[in-house]
């Protein structure tokens, strides 16, 4: 009985450990693959043919600026047009542009809490220096309860931080 | 005698002429309460502060600090009016925004109306930045007119209010 129980142990703490060396290869593996970069120029967000109110594209513009520099993904984040960044070595360009959007209403989101709710979505693009294509992902904003409609934007700015520290890295930029 | 004083008075009219033009400016000049909801340089979101322009330069004041936006600097000034007159909606979807997220939603009803002045404008090294401001309403109408007279650039041309024009074509009438 007492082997057993050893045994069962001894099985578990080798399949433990098995499994953590597994997910740290992962996880290394998942660093290996970020792409290098120590500065981003965030441009302003563009609306398209969409019909999204000037305070939104703002509201998305500094809340990302804001919210990549709380993350400290990138050494340098900056602005659209900053002549200051055409010196930065390993500078990539971040273009957003809005391809869904639908904007709700507060009152009606607080009184109902099922309808009004405003919604975004918005493509974000990293490119190098040359122009390449280096990500490309669709990013959503929601706000469903409480909050003002701009709230969206920060709920985008938040996801899209998060997408470039995952995908990023200005660490081993340049070395 | 008589002459004597009417050269007194004329020399008196020419030499303080600049500061009855002064005083004018000066009465030209809109202040107002307001709140910037994001965007200000060194400034938190939803701070509340005084919004004036002077001699060509928006001026947020707030704890006797100001920052300030030269005219010339600005690409592009909009109200909320005119926002919702392009794109649709409803006036005034982010006065909520005065407040910090969600703070204040329990009462909805009783919030007050107010109006948005969203800017976008360059520093010295051409840096973009965007700010919203929130002010009484009918006030931001007034601040953009100035900010364009003094040299800010506008994608939505001002429009004159259509039911003032009547008004005063009603007062020409003989």
């Amino acid at each position: 009985m007492k082997t057993n129980v050893r045994n069962a142990l001894a099985g578990f703490v080798l399949l433990a450990l098995c499994f953590g060396g597994q997910l740290r290869a992962e996880a290394k593996a998942k660093q290996v693959a970020k792409i290098k970069a120590s500065a981003v120029e965030v441009k302003m967000i563009s609306a398209g043919e969409l019909a999204v109110p000037p305070e939104f594209q703002v509201a998305l513009y500094e809340n990302l600026i804001e919210q990549l520099r709380k993350k400290e993904v990138f050494q340098r984040v900056y602005r659209d047009g900053d002549q200051t960044a055409r010196n930065s070595e390993n500078l990539v360009t971040l273009q957003c542009g809005v391809v869904k959007f639908k904007k709700g209403n507060e009152t009606m989101r607080e009184v109902t809490t099922i309808a009004g709710a405003t919604s975004m979505t918005v493509r974000c693009e990293f490119r190098n220096k040359a122009g390449d294509l280096l990500l490309s992902r669709d990013i959503s904003g929601k706000v469903r309860f409480f909050g003002g409609n701009l709230k969206a934007t920060s709920d985008f700015a938040k996801k899209a931080a998060t997408v470039a520290d995952e995908n990023f890295s200005s660490a081993a930029a340049g070395s | 005698m008589l002459m004597v004083k009417s050269v007194l008075i004329a020399v008196a009219v020419f030499v303080f002429n600049p500061l009855i033009r002064v005083s004018q400016a000066q009465q030209a000049q809109t202040e107002t309460q307001a709140t910037q909801v994001i965007g200000l340089a060194g400034l938190k979101q939803n701070t509340k502060g005084k919004l004036t322009v002077v001699n060509g330069t928006l001026r947020f004041t707030h704890d006797h600090r100001n920052v300030e936006v030269t005219a010339a600097s600005i690409d592009d000034v909009v109200t909320g009016k005119e926002s919702q007159r392009v794109v649709g909606g409803t006036f005034g979807t982010v006065a909520s925004l005065a407040a910090p997220f969600g703070s204040g939603s329990v009462l909805p009803l009783f919030r007050k109306k107010v109006d948005t002045l969203t800017i976008q404008y360059r520093d010295a090294d051409g840096a973009l930045h965007g700010a919203i401001l929130t002010l009484p309403r009918g006030k931001a109408d007034a601040i953009k007119k100035e900010l364009v007279a003094k040299g800010a650039r506008t994608s939505i041309p001002i429009k004159e209010d259509p039911k003032k024009n009547s008004a005063d074509s009603r007062e020409e009438k003989p």
